[in-house]
Formats: structure tokens, sequence, C-alpha cells
């Protein structure tokens, strides 16, 4: 583990909502040039812990480092500029403008953003060259997921935190996001929250089992698949 | 900023000819030329509420209430000695100032929430007008407002028209100019998904605030100029029918759209002049116009032709529509 360098760091985050306890001394650490998982059932703490992370919520204990500096509490504005941004578990783009007008409003406070080539290359891969005079909410499902990822490229994110990005889609299709997936961390720092063990299992180079606002343990994915109380409590029910 | 010149350029010359022309050919008849004049006025207000409202995504309705505090001020200015040319920046700034104030809001309310608490405000503001009966002169208002000095004489007639229409002109600058900027895309980012705008890395809040300070400073400049042109001020000078009407003209012509408020303020800003004989019909018609405009023109003359050149920069949104009712 010595002499990685942390991408982000999560320290003892505790994040109530009234009486209920979402995270409780939640510690994840992310490194560079790693793909980190997150699996857990419902109502376990997984979009609340990237809520936290991405500032869309203030825990009331813990801290949050990234890339060393401390970011505790920065609003997401504060995060996309350290280059933290995410995806949404229900696709989000701005529908009623193009696809050139998306890509463009996510320049357009970028302090590291692609010049216009590199973006024309990365409309490329994403294959939505074709697609940039289009309104976005006009737009297939996979598509839009696509342009989710794009709109975070030309930011040059350093770490894309993606809430179930196979979510909705085919199965064709999720071989395809799985095969972008796959190119984006070579490219950016991934971190995704999936209930399908498929994208888990192909992505991810250490997994992180929540259970019940708490983490539960974190291992490779053949660690956790190994693990008794992993299957019982999760992958038993959800494999059945 | 010179694209953007050249983008709108044409649209702008033709507006410049036509609002320098309108004074001199209506310049034989005071009356009309008087109602040309006040459409000039109107052309700064929807500029700026064209900006809250077709970009920002806001229906401030408390924009008279702002028009009115600047014109207060200004007339309070003069009447304390200064010349109108000190008073109106000052007054203009100050209003501005309170207009940020006003629109904190804002910042946690959305859409139908923001309008009904910016209708309290206008109300509040409206009463106050009434009330501080030493600063306002209560329900009386107050009259005789001298004219602005201008060359050693006082500014009338036909040169205050071309003033008014320099001003409309320059007001449709500074609008292409801002929604053309950054400013303008980070503006639509808010209207149609502000949290999504946020985690891109657009600071929400400041975007709110500087939205609110230059509409508002649109709204007071234009209530500044108002109180000598007509020389008389009082609270219903300013009360929410104006916060309407403003909102209106920029709702008929096309939200989002460069010169959707143009059209909206040339088809409506002389209507209350020419059915004063007939002011019980003139509520109906506004009333009509309203409906009919949500029901049948959700984006407004121009949104509505679906004309997507005309539309600034495209964005024409017919998704305000959705949002408002969520």
């Amino acid at each position: 583990m010595t002499g990685r360098v942390p991408l982000f760091e999560a320290e003892g985050i505790v994040m109530r909502f009234g009486g209920v306890v979402a995270l409780r001394k939640v510690s994840v650490t992310q490194f560079e040039g790693e793909t980190l998982g997150m699996i857990g059932p419902n109502g376990s703490g997984k979009t609340t812990f990237v809520n936290v992370v991405t500032g869309h919520l203030a825990p009331q204990e813990g801290r949050v480092r990234v890339a060393g500096a401390e970011v505790t509490g920065f609003r997401p504005h504060r995060m996309a500029a350290a280059g933290i941004t995410r995806t949404y578990q229900a696709v989000r783009v701005f529908r009623e403008l193009t696809v050139a007008d998306n890509i463009a409003t996510a320049t357009v406070d970028a302090p590291n953003r692609m010049d216009a080539d590199e973006i024309a290359a990365t409309l490329d891969w994403l294959q939505l060259g074709h697609r940039l005079a289009v309104p976005a909410g006009s737009l297939t499902l996979f598509e839009q997921r696509r342009l989710e990822i794009l709109m975070r490229l030309v930011q040059r994110a350093r770490l894309i935190m993606l809430d179930e990005p196979v979510g909705g889609l085919s199965a064709t299709e999720v071989r395809a996001m799985l095969q972008v997936l796959g190119d984006l961390r070579r490219r950016t720092g991934l971190f995704v929250i999936e209930h399908a063990m498929k994208v888990i299992r192909e992505l991810a180079d250490s997994v992180v089992v929540m259970l019940a606002g708490e983490k539960l343990m974190q291992g490779t994915p053949a660690e956790i698949l190994a693990d008794k109380r992993v299957v019982d409590q999760y992958l038993g029910r959800a494999h059945a | 900023m010179t694209d953007a010149l050249r983008k709108h350029g044409r649209g702008l010359l033709v507006f410049a000819v036509a609002a320098y022309a309108l004074p001199l050919l209506l310049a034989g008849n005071r009356y009309f030329a008087f109602i040309g004049g006040i459409a000039l006025l109107h052309v700064v207000w929807t500029a700026g509420m064209s900006l809250l409202y077709g970009y920002a995504g806001l229906m401030p309705l408390m924009f008279a209430g702002i028009a009115g505090i600047s014109a207060y001020a200004a007339v309070g200015l003069m009447a304390a000695g200064f010349a109108f040319w000190t008073a109106l920046p000052v007054a203009a700034l100050f209003a501005a100032l309170v207009g940020v104030g006003l629109g904190l809001p804002a910042l946690r309310l959305k859409g139908f929430y923001f309008t009904l608490c910016s209708l309290v405000i206008q109300t509040v503001i409206t009463l106050a007008f009434v009330y501080f009966v030493n600063l306002t002169n209560g329900d009386t208002g107050i009259s005789q407002i001298a004219p602005p000095a201008w060359f050693g004489g006082p500014l009338q007639g036909v040169g205050f028209d071309l003033v008014l229409a320099t001003l409309a002109v320059g007001a449709m600058v500074a609008l292409v100019l801002i929604v053309e900027a950054p400013f303008g895309r980070r503006l639509v980012a808010v209207r149609e998904d502000d949290e999504l705008a946020e985690m891109l890395g657009i600071d929400v809040v400041r975007q709110k605030l500087a939205a609110f300070f230059v509409g508002s400073l649109f709204a007071a400049v234009g209530g500044a100029f108002y109180a000598p042109y007509v020389g008389f001020v009082s609270p219903r000078s300013f009360d929410v029918l104006l916060s309407l009407n403003i909102w209106l003209m920029v709702a008929f012509g096309g939200r989002g759209t460069i010169w959707g408020a143009v059209v909206g303020t040339v088809l409506l800003a002389p209507l209350p002049f020419l059915l004063q004989d007939y002011y019980k019909v003139k509520d109906v018609i506004y009333g009509l116009l309203i409906i009919g405009v949500i029901v049948l023109l959700p984006g407004g003359i121009l949104g509505g032709l679906g004309s997507r050149a005309a539309a600034g920069t495209g964005t024409q949104s017919p998704g305000l529509r959705r949002k408002e009712a969520a």
C-alpha cells in the first residue's frame, strides 16, 4: 500500500438525518489508478456516501481529503474544481439543451478543461459526434449515459463516481457500457456503485461492501465473493 | 464579446434604428410620443425581466417594487438638491443591492414557490411606499418631478424620448452581451437543473445573486428615469400589476429569446394608454392574454414559432413550464 497516492480519503464519516444514521464512521480511501467498487443492499448508505464525498451533503463527523487537501463541507462546485465529480442513479443531463450546449455548459467553469481537439476525440470515442445538434432529452438512455460521462471527461475530472451506471440499460447495452467503462478507467479514476456483480467483477480492483450504514468489509472482488457475511447479507438474496 | 455583437448585430441595428425613429416619427403628437417613450422605458425593464425570467428561470414579482425603490430614491435625492445624473447611479445601485437582498429567497426556493414569495415581497414594498409618508408622500404620491438638466436646459420632449431610446438600445446591447457571455450559459444551466449545474462546477449561489443584481439594475435604471419622465410617482406606479405586465411582455414575446421581450413590449406596453377610455376592459384583456399565453403559447410568440434561430442562444426552453408546475 505504501507509495501509492490517495485520490480521496474519507475518514470516519458520520451522516445522520434526524434520528436515522445513514453512515456510521465510514472510512474509505481510493488510490490513483485504482477503480473502487461499492456494493450493498438498498438503504445501506452507498448513495449517501457519494453525496458526502461530492459535497452534496456535509457530514456531521469525519473528514474528506482530496489529494491530501482537506475538502470536508465543500459545496459541489468546489469539489468539481478539485476534480471530484459524479453521475446520478437516474440519468441527468440538460434535456432541453443540445448535446453541444451540454458540453459547453460542462466546460464553462472547469479550470482544467479539454481543448477543442481533445473534446472532438472524446466525442468520437463515445460515438456522440453525430448527435451534437440534438436536444439531450431526445437521446436514447444509453446515449444520455455516455453524454454524462463525456461531460465529466471534458472537465478532466480526476475521479468520476458512477451511481449505477448500467441501470435501465438492455443486456446488449450493458455489454457495450462495460467496454466504455473499461476504457474509461484508463483515462480517469472511477468509483462505481452497482448492484450488478458482473460490472463490479469486471471493473473494480477493490470493493467496499456496505451494510446498514457501515462498511462491512473491503477486498478484491474475489475476496468479497468468498466472504460468507457478504454472501449471506447481500449476494445470497440478490443472486437467489 | 465581439462574437455576440456580430451574431445579434443585425437585430441590434434594426432595433436601434426603430428606437431612434420612433420619437422622431411621433414628434408631432406629444401624447403618442409619450406612449412611445413609455414603451422604450419598458424595453429596459423587460430586458431585465428577460434575464431573470427567460434565462435564470426565476419569476420575480417584486420587480416593480425594485424599480419603485429606485424611483423614490432618485426623487428623494433630487429633492435634497442633487442633480438627476448624480441621483441616478446612486439610486440605481442602491435599489439593485436591495434587489439582491430580496432575491435571497431564490437561493432556497424554486419556480412557483419563489414566485409566491416574491409576490409577498412586492406587497410589502407597496405597503412601505404607502406607509412611509415622510419619504414617499404616501398614497398621494409625488408630482411635478423636475426633469433632468441637459446642457443647460431641462431635458424634455423629443430630447427625453431620444435619451430613453439610447437607454433601451443600451439595455438590449447589455442583454445580448450578458446572455452570450459565459454568465448567460451559467444562468441557463441553473434554470434547467441547478443541482447538475452545481455538480459541473458552477457556483449556483453566486450566479443567482449576480442575476438578481444585474436584473435589478435594469429595473432600477428604468425606475429612476420613469420618475422625471412621467413627472409623477405613487405606490400604484410600481405595484404588482406592473411586475405582472413586464413579466407578461417577456412571456408573450418569448422567454429565453433575446428579441421576444422587445416584441412583447412593443405589443403590450402601449395597450393601457390606447385602452384608457375602456379601463375596465383593459384588465379583462390582460387576464385573457395571460391565460392565452399560458395555454396556447407557452413559449411566447418567438418561441411558439419554434424559431430556434431567433431564440438567442438556441436554448429557448419549453422545460420552464414543466419546472414551474412541479
